[in-house]
């Protein structure tokens, strides 16, 4: 099985606090300093429990997502990447990572802003490659197995398929432990060094 | 195997043929622009006849605020249209002709919407379904899924048919004279594809309503618009159309005006089919501004052109399609889930009472009600869509309709389902109230995605919403009934003439700064069918729109006499003092003092039109010729596959095929009509282009001409090929191709010269 469209999303530790238009105005000045890696953002904060703030490139699109009524970081790849599967997985939460550390860090926000380390969800956004089945959960558990443990650093973790069989591929990994954006990128990292 | 492939392998079963064989085609045009064998403007127009729309910024470059940044796309100048870089988002547009879905095919757009865009399926102020972000070469996987569940972005775009809209409350409507339901449906199918409808300088649009007096339908504003009627001859009731033409919004809006007071049933496609003949034959090909129908109505006089269609009539031979689809008609209804019960004294749930007053209509039928779901900007969520899927499932069949007013309309709920049905949709986010209120304000993409985009009406709109959603409860009834509708330019894809309060979007140089603003509109009437047009009243500033709502509306719930309209109101003050009553709205601060006034809603970035683009709404002049000339091409770079993958005979029978179709392409700039058999193609094509040496060249003679004789004369041996023979018949149908294209341009800067303008305007009905 060829994983493609790999999304990941971390949530937001404190949700009520979150202002979406806001991001608005951060994305901009992520476009401004971008020199053209970005096309542009949308704003569907309008929506209830919707897609949020969208920076979209050619690659993927980032966003600050409130799918399931859960607000959040959304990468989502959207071109085809190559390697193994477990190297676009690890691929994609370091880059999921870095732009959650990057909110984290940004001026606007004033520190308020920070994200859950215990919980992430992955979507393989591909029905025909990466169908949601247990027959696909089962072919790429080693990969995201190995991946939670190197990025929760041994911790115990859970793993829990969407069943809603007309909903994309999708997984919920949960650890009891405690961490922060840094420490998982750290983990990830330290992982492959 | 490609993803394509997989798909087409996975659904094709469920494709009609002759839409999958559409897709192919589409599918092998891609590759043949990829590979630079079609023009790019032929290639831009063949997308936008599938649905596939230019997006803001497809050029390549993007304003930031500060600068223009040159975009990264890998392209590597690549283009899938002029100034349109190929690897940049674009929008896809689907057909929902009037507006009807079912819950199975909701929850495949769901599917699409996340897979291929950004998540979002948005309603169109004319029952479309539009996706955002879009790369080109998902569409033929994104085309067939949709086809898989009988949805098409077939004349989606470009100068064609547009999907044609009806009421959508047709069938259910207390005042309409019958259901006009079956009759847009026959129209779309119909004129879909028709010969007759290929060559338009625009796009066409038609629109269907019950009744007269409602708005629902927004036939005045049409190019071709119908409204049920009945008469009685001989004491037997008929069905009909009070028939108009010639309406249209943009720059310059027409009200259609009246072509048959009684349009009996069975006329109704013909006279659509000999309409759409004059209008490729006689509209405007070359000025896009004017080349909409509505200009040539005017220009003949409704007299002449009605005289005109009607001898057009009377060339047309008969068609079966015509009239087939009416003598089942009666048996085309549809059906509820459940038994029409009343809504009891049962409890209610918190909220229900204010969704039920604006989002219920009690339909005709007793016991059941239509429930309109009320969608912030047209926007829907996957995870929406798909549970709303459910909730329809479980209340009603296959009932459903997106309406003008960017909303979702589920018809058919027994009305004791009606706290139930409030309960489901709003744990789904789907039970706002304030449908068809001034809340529920229409916008059209504006700079949101849209390249003619001058300022953001979503933005404004989201604006105006929020303020009116706020104070919803304390709402004069008289306000609250209005309706505000805005577009980004004067396009009026937001349908801002027909609002009572309508704004489009303009821009202003104030001391050396852009400055977005919008015009005011006051005044129209969606009633009676989009029954008159709102009175340009001045330019405001962007961020003083909310304070225009609420200084018109105050002054309406203070000044209004008993009963009167809003329409009458604005007439009854005048523009002088409505316009007197804006003015100190219109300035705008020092950008030291007030510089948000120099940002528009949504969008922190300094204000400028650098963004713009050219605009696709008009598509790109491509004569039938031109497109047959391409379809030659990729008919030969069918003809490759099979001889690469061994199958000679197949190989040389398509190229064989390929060369005919060139010669049609020429046939068709002086007989429009020529049939589609080989035989009268080729005598056609020997009679007008080799005698008279029209396809001759000065080096090669009658040589080119000679390959397709000879190569139809040899496809009685094609079972015994040899390889090098069916290159060689491959490699001279190349260069028939290629003098069959140095003909036609020849043709054409011929006619150029002679200041006829564009070949196409010349090329038919011979």
């Amino acid at each position: 099985m060829d994983l493609q469209k790999i999304n990941i999303k971390f949530f937001a530790a404190d949700p009520v606090s979150i202002q979406p238009e806001s991001f608005v105005e951060i994305f901009n000045t992520w476009i401004q300093a971008s020199d053209g890696e970005y096309y542009d953002l949308a704003d569907y904060s309008h929506v209830p429990a919707g897609p949020g703030i969208l920076l979209v490139s050619h690659e993927a699109n980032v966003s600050i997502d409130n799918g399931g009524n859960r607000w959040g970081l959304l990468y989502g790849r959207k071109r085809s990447a190559d390697g193994s599967n477990g190297a676009k997985l690890r691929a994609a939460f370091a880059t999921a990572l870095d732009y959650c550390r990057r909110i984290e860090g940004e001026p606007a926000l004033q520190g308020r802003f920070r994200f859950r380390g215990d919980e992430a969800l992955v979507v393989i956004n591909d029905r025909l490659l990466t169908p949601n089945t247990e027959e696909s959960f089962s072919a790429i558990r080693p990969e995201i197995e190995a991946l939670a443990r190197a990025l929760y650093a041994g911790t115990d973790f859970s793993i829990e398929r969407e069943q809603d069989s007309r909903k994309r591929f999708g997984l919920h990994i949960k650890t009891a432990g405690s961490f922060d954006v840094t420490t998982l990128l750290k983990n990830l990292q330290g992982s492959v060094n | 195997m490609s993803e394509s492939t997989q798909w087409k392998e996975i659904v094709g079963s469920r494709i009609p043929p002759d839409l999958g064989r559409e897709i192919d085609i589409f599918e092998t045009q891609i590759e043949l622009r990829k590979q630079g064998k079609i023009d790019e403007r032929v290639f831009a127009e063949t997308r936008l006849r599938r649905g596939i729309y230019g997006q803001r910024y497809d050029n390549g470059h993007r304003h930031d605020g500060r600068k223009i940044q040159k975009l990264k796309l890998p392209s590597e100048g690549l283009t899938k249209g002029p100034e349109t870089v190929w690897d940049a988002p674009g929008m896809m547009r689907i057909k929902i002709p009037f507006g009807g879905l079912n819950p199975e095919q909701m929850e495949v757009l769901a599917d699409l919407s996340e897979e291929y865009a950004d998540g979002i399926s948005h309603v169109t102020t004319r029952q479309d379904i539009q996706y955002h972000f879009v790369h080109i070469e998902d569409t033929p996987s994104l085309m067939r899924r949709l086809a898989a569940v009988s949805i098409t972005t077939r004349e989606a775009c470009g100068n064609a048919v547009r999907n044609v809209t009806a009421c959508p409350l047709a069938g259910v409507c207390r005042d309409e004279v019958f259901d006009v339901t079956p009759y847009a449906k026959a129209s779309s199918k119909f004129l879909l594809g028709h010969p007759d409808t290929q060559d338009f300088g625009r796009k066409f649009k038609l629109a269907f309503s019950g009744c007269a007096q409602h708005s629902c339908g927004l036939t005045s504003m049409h190019d071709l618009g119908a409204i049920a009627k009945t008469e009685v001859h001989d004491g037997v009731e008929r069905r009909g159309f009070e028939f108009y033409v010639g309406g249209g919004l943009g720059a310059v809006p027409y009200k259609a005006q009246l072509f048959d007071n009684f349009l009996p049933e069975e006329e109704l496609l013909p006279m659509a089919q000999s309409i759409a003949r004059v209008f490729a034959r006689l509209g405007e090909k070359r000025n896009r501004a004017r080349a909409r129908i509505k200009f040539l109505i005017a220009n003949l006089g409704i007299e002449k052109f009605r005289q005109l269609v009607l001898e057009e009539r009377q060339k047309l031979a008969s068609d079966p399609g015509w009239t087939g689809y009416l003598a089942g008609i009666e048996g085309q209804g549809e059906t509820p889930l459940k038994g029409g019960t009343a809504l009891n004294g049962g409890a209610r749930p918190e909220g229900f009472n204010a969704w039920y007053a604006t989002n219920v209509y009690r339909q005709r039928q007793r016991g059941y009600s239509a429930a309109t779901i009320t969608l912030p900007l047209g926007d829907i969520t996957a995870d929406q869509l798909r549970a709303l899927a459910d909730v329809a499932r479980r209340f009603i069949k296959d009932t459903i309709r997106t309406t003008v007013e960017q909303n979702i309309l589920l018809r058919w709920v027994s009305e004791t389902d009606l706290p139930e049905l409030y309960s489901a949709l709003k744990r789904i986010g789907l039970a706002d109230p304030n449908a068809g209120t001034i809340v529920d304000v229409t916008a059209c993409p504006g700079t949101d995605t849209c390249k003619l985009g001058i300022a953001s009406s979503r933005g404004l709109a989201k604006e105006l919403r929020r303020r009116l959603s706020e104070k919803s409860f304390e709402l004069d009834q008289a306000v609250k009934n209005l309706r505000i509708k805005v577009s980004g330019c004067f396009n009026s894809c937001g349908q801002h003439h027909i609002a009572d309060i309508g704004f489009y979007g303009i821009s202003r140089n104030i001391n050396g700064y852009t400055v977005p603003h919008f015009q005011v509109m006051l005044g129209g009437k969606f009633r009676d069918n989009a029954g008159a047009y709102g009175l340009a009243i001045g330019a405001v500033p962007s961020k003083r729109i909310p304070e225009v709502v609420t200084r018109v509306t105050d002054r309406y719930v203070a000044e209004r006499q008993k009963g009167e309209s809003f329409q009458d109101f604005i007439g009854r003050i005048g523009k002088k003092e409505t316009k007197a009553m804006l003015d100190d709205l219109t300035q705008v601060p020092s950008h030291d003092v007030a510089p948000l006034f120099y940002s528009d809603w949504g969008d922190p970035r300094e204000f400028t039109l650098n963004d713009m683009g050219v605009g696709e709404c008009a598509g790109e002049v491509v004569s039938p010729a031109q497109f047959t000339l391409a379809a030659s091409e990729r008919e030969l770079f069918e003809a490759q596959i099979w001889f690469d993958s061994g199958d000679l005979t197949k190989a040389v029978s398509a190229a064989c095929g390929a060369m005919v179709r060139a010669a049609q392409a020429l046939v068709k700039t002086q007989n429009y009509d020529v049939f589609e058999d080989e035989a009268t193609i080729v005598a056609e094509f020997r009679q007008r282009f080799c005698d008279t040496q029209l396809f001759y060249d000065k080096y090669a003679g009658s040589t080119f001409a000679d390959y397709l004789f000879k190569a139809r004369d040899a496809l009685q041996s094609v079972n015994s090929l040899e390889k090098g023979v069916a290159l060689q018949r491959l490699q001279e149908a190349q260069l028939f191709i290629d003098a069959a294209h140095s003909c036609y341009n020849k043709l054409s800067a011929t006619i150029v010269a002679a200041g006829a303008g564009v070949a196409s305007s010349v090329e038919k009905h011979a």
